[in-house]
């Protein structure tokens, strides 16, 4: 045990040696999200209107500013403009012919995303008129969300980001520290040490989780910041992300010890951690995605991290928990397994 | 030119021995061009169930409108499942289900009698985004309704006119965000390549005692990293025409040069960084980590000209955002882009301001080196 410590004490000591790449893994994806917050998907969406010049279009414009949640976020900014200003995205003009008005929507461009935001959008507002001259006859919807208030879309992607975090700056430190062992001739070390190969494999791997952890634990701050809201319970994230953290471990360590060289094992481990990251629930829970999506995303472990991380940030349960601890279980398993026989081939069997 | 032929003749042997960083440009961009095709290109609708309780008939118009009201991606905005009621709460109760919208039984009757009739809508609201679909894709669905049940005409009818005949979707601008990203990394990655054995077998040394123009050093390396990042490029383009049908045909020429002055500008980005002595890899990391915050914030996802005042100063810094929208112009359109004088200067000012800061300060820090 005190060997082990010794080691541990080592591997930590050895983050002076490659500062900046520590510091790099750690702070990146909490920059990445800072940025990203800015730009991602917000439900206020401006709508460019010609100034109106009769009732109907004043209506539609009062319309415009009711669109929205129930928890006072509005769906609509209408901006007037003037006849000749130029169309932009899009610019809606009331239009009076002899048998009707209309509101035309003239799109400046035809990306299906922004039309259907757009077009949506004009269409509350326009329903809006047309129920309250129904009357009596105007359907009502009466809502039921799942949750009793609609969380920013940003909570959703920094959570999601937390397993990507963790994978990437286990991968990447793994994977670089490895390969330098080579690139510097360091390796001839481990291959003429008489400490057992299991204890040095571990230690690494602690300091590998530890690194992790403390990357997740910045975007954490920052999510937190960001969107004012906190896990239920900070040691169980950081439980969920201990597999994740032997996963990207496990890939790093075995890149760099197959390759022997810093930069394609650092191919691989960005490759990888980005990769997991888009096709495990990245950007919206899988069963909201297409079916094949629903399915690549069940092939990769940052899905389950997902699952297991959902109730602590909204209280509510989405999937079967023991399902995901044992999914992890399996995937950290395989990528340890592998990570050793790399090892093995590449240490130990040299050193005999 | 016999020297310049021999040094590019060095640095090809010393590029085709690392593989698996030459394709650095390649593997990245690729898992995520198949993770946003997988994300994206399937279908787009809310998987949403009806329950009918409803003793009238405008129940069972209400569903068949829910599951034929189509948005602009082209499909409708709900597939409505056909599931019992208790195999739907169950569903939903197990997150496998969007939604559920439920007809009371007096739907139809309320209705006729103008007793403001309701529908209940249940749905999942884990992000503000879906939440907000949710709400505003109803109103599609009622405007629909209304129509087909035959209410009195709205005080605002509805119209739209559209630049072009053909709708663009979500993937295929996304696609072409990514194959810029892969010109960037093919360029990026294979600098570094082409530094990197040098970096730590000393050889730094030699090339800052050398007698002649470093030009001669830094000349063949830029020249093969841009043509690795057009290379990558243009296999993406090729993904792109057998996967979504798109290619650039009479303009490929100028989807090349813009890919070049992007490429260009990140080789020389990563001269400065890749000829330093100390912190190489970190350095490495930092400029690939950083092309890739580009590619997510600066366009790579959206098209950005109608939503400049969205665009926040990070993205400016960068020629990515100036070149991806012009690209999609002829990539996807087969057009000419309007803005191909601005795309093209603005480019081209960042790309000759950065080989020109780049090889300086590459030969000084080698001549400091030596």
């Amino acid at each position: 045990m005190r060997r082990l410590r010794l080691l541990i004490r080592n591997e930590l000591k050895m983050v002076r040696t490659a500062l900046p790449i520590h510091l790099i893994a750690i702070l990146q994806p909490a920059l990445m999200y800072s940025i990203m917050a800015g730009v991602l998907v917000h439900p206020t969406f401006d709508v460019n209107v010609t100034r109106p010049t009769n009732e109907v279009g004043q209506q539609l414009i009062e319309a415009m500013h009711e669109v929205g949640s129930p928890d006072g976020v509005p769906y609509i900014n209408p901006v007037l403009r003037g006849e000749d200003d130029p169309i932009g995205a899009g610019v809606v003009t009331i239009e009076e012919t002899d048998h009707q008005v209309r509101a035309v929507y003239h799109y400046g461009l035809i990306d299906s995303n922004i039309v259907k935001n757009l077009r949506n959008r004009l269409t509350a507002a326009a329903l809006r008129l047309w129920n309250d001259s129904l009357d009596g006859r105007a359907v009502t919807i009466v809502e039921h969300p799942w949750l009793p208030q609609d969380p920013p879309y940003n909570l959703y992607f920094g959570m999601a980001m937390l397993p990507m975090t963790t994978f990437l700056a286990a991968a990447l430190i793994g994977g670089f520290l490895t390969a330098q062992e080579f690139e510097f001739d360091t390796i001839i070390e481990y291959r003429l040490s008489p400490i057992s190969p299991t204890l040095v494999f571990f230690a690494r791997l602690i300091r590998l989780v530890l690194m992790s952890w403390l990357s997740a634990s910045v975007l954490l701050i920052v999510v937190g910041l960001f969107n004012r809201v906190w896990p239920a319970s900070i040691p169980a994230v950081a439980l969920i992300l201990l597999p994740i953290a032997l996963i990207g471990g496990g890939i790093g360590l075995s890149a760099g010890l197959m390759l022997r060289s810093s930069l394609p094992a650092f191919v691989i481990g960005l490759g990888s951690a980005f990769g997991c990251w888009i096709l495990g629930a990245a950007f919206g829970l899988p069963t909201g995605f297409s079916s094949a999506y629903e399915f690549v995303s069940r092939l990769v472990p940052n899905s389950y991290a997902v699952e297991l991380l959902f109730p602590l940030y909204y209280d509510t349960t989405i999937a079967d928990s023991l399902r995901s601890i044992l999914a992890l279980t399996i995937f950290s398993l395989a990528a340890l397994g592998l990570a050793a026989l790399a090892y093995r081939r590449r240490v130990l069997i040299q050193q005999e | 030119m016999k020297r310049f032929r021999i040094l590019l003749s060095t640095e090809f042997k010393a590029w085709r021995n690392d593989p698996i960083t030459a394709l650095g440009g390649f593997i990245p961009p690729s898992l995520i061009l198949i993770a946003f095709g997988l994300l994206l290109g399937g279908r787009l609708s809310f998987k949403l169930a009806v329950i009918d309780h409803d003793q009238g008939s405008y129940g069972e118009v209400l569903r068949e409108t829910l599951a034929e009201v189509e948005s602009p991606f082209g499909v409708p905005y709900y597939d409505v499942l056909e599931i019992s009621e208790e195999k739907t709460w169950e569903t939903y109760h197990a997150y496998r289900i969007d939604g559920m919208w439920i007809i009371p039984k007096d739907f139809s009757t309320r209705l006729e009698a103008g007793m403001n009739p309701e529908i209940e809508m249940y749905f999942i609201n884990y992000n503000d985004d879906r939440a907000k679909n949710h709400r505003i894709y109803s109103a599609e669905i009622l405007w629909r309704f209304y129509e087909k049940i035959g209410q009195p005409a709205p005080p605002l009818a509805l119209a739209e006119e559209y630049p072009r005949p053909e709708m663009v979707h979500w993937f295929p601008v996304i696609a072409v965000g990514v194959t810029l990203l892969a010109v960037t990394l093919g360029g990026a990655f294979n600098v570094y390549a082409l530094t990197y054995k040098e970096q730590i077998s000393g050889l730094t040394l030699e090339f800052g005692l050398a007698p002649h123009s470093l030009l001669w050093v830094l000349l063949p390396k830029t020249l093969l990293a841009l043509a690795a990042g057009i290379a990558t490029g243009s296999a993406f383009l090729g993904i792109l025409y057998l996967w979504l049908g798109v290619w650039p045909g009479m303009y490929l020429w100028a989807v090349w040069l813009l890919f070049g002055l992007v490429a260009l500008f990140w080789i020389a980005l990563a001269l400065m960084v890749g000829l330093r002595a100390r912190n190489y890899m970190a350095g490495a990391i930092g400029a690939v980590l950083g092309a890739l915050i580009v590619f997510f914030v600066s366009g790579g996802l959206n098209l950005w000209r109608w939503n400049a005042h969205n665009v926040n100063w990070f993205s400016w810094l960068f020629p990515y955002i100036y070149a991806v929208d012009p690209l999609r112009d002829m990539i996807l359109f087969n057009a000419w882009p309007a803005d191909w004088k601005s795309a093209l200067s603005i480019t081209g000012a960042f790309a000759v301001g950065a080989v020109v800061i780049g090889w300086n300060f590459a030969a000084r820090k080698l001549r400091r080196m030596g």
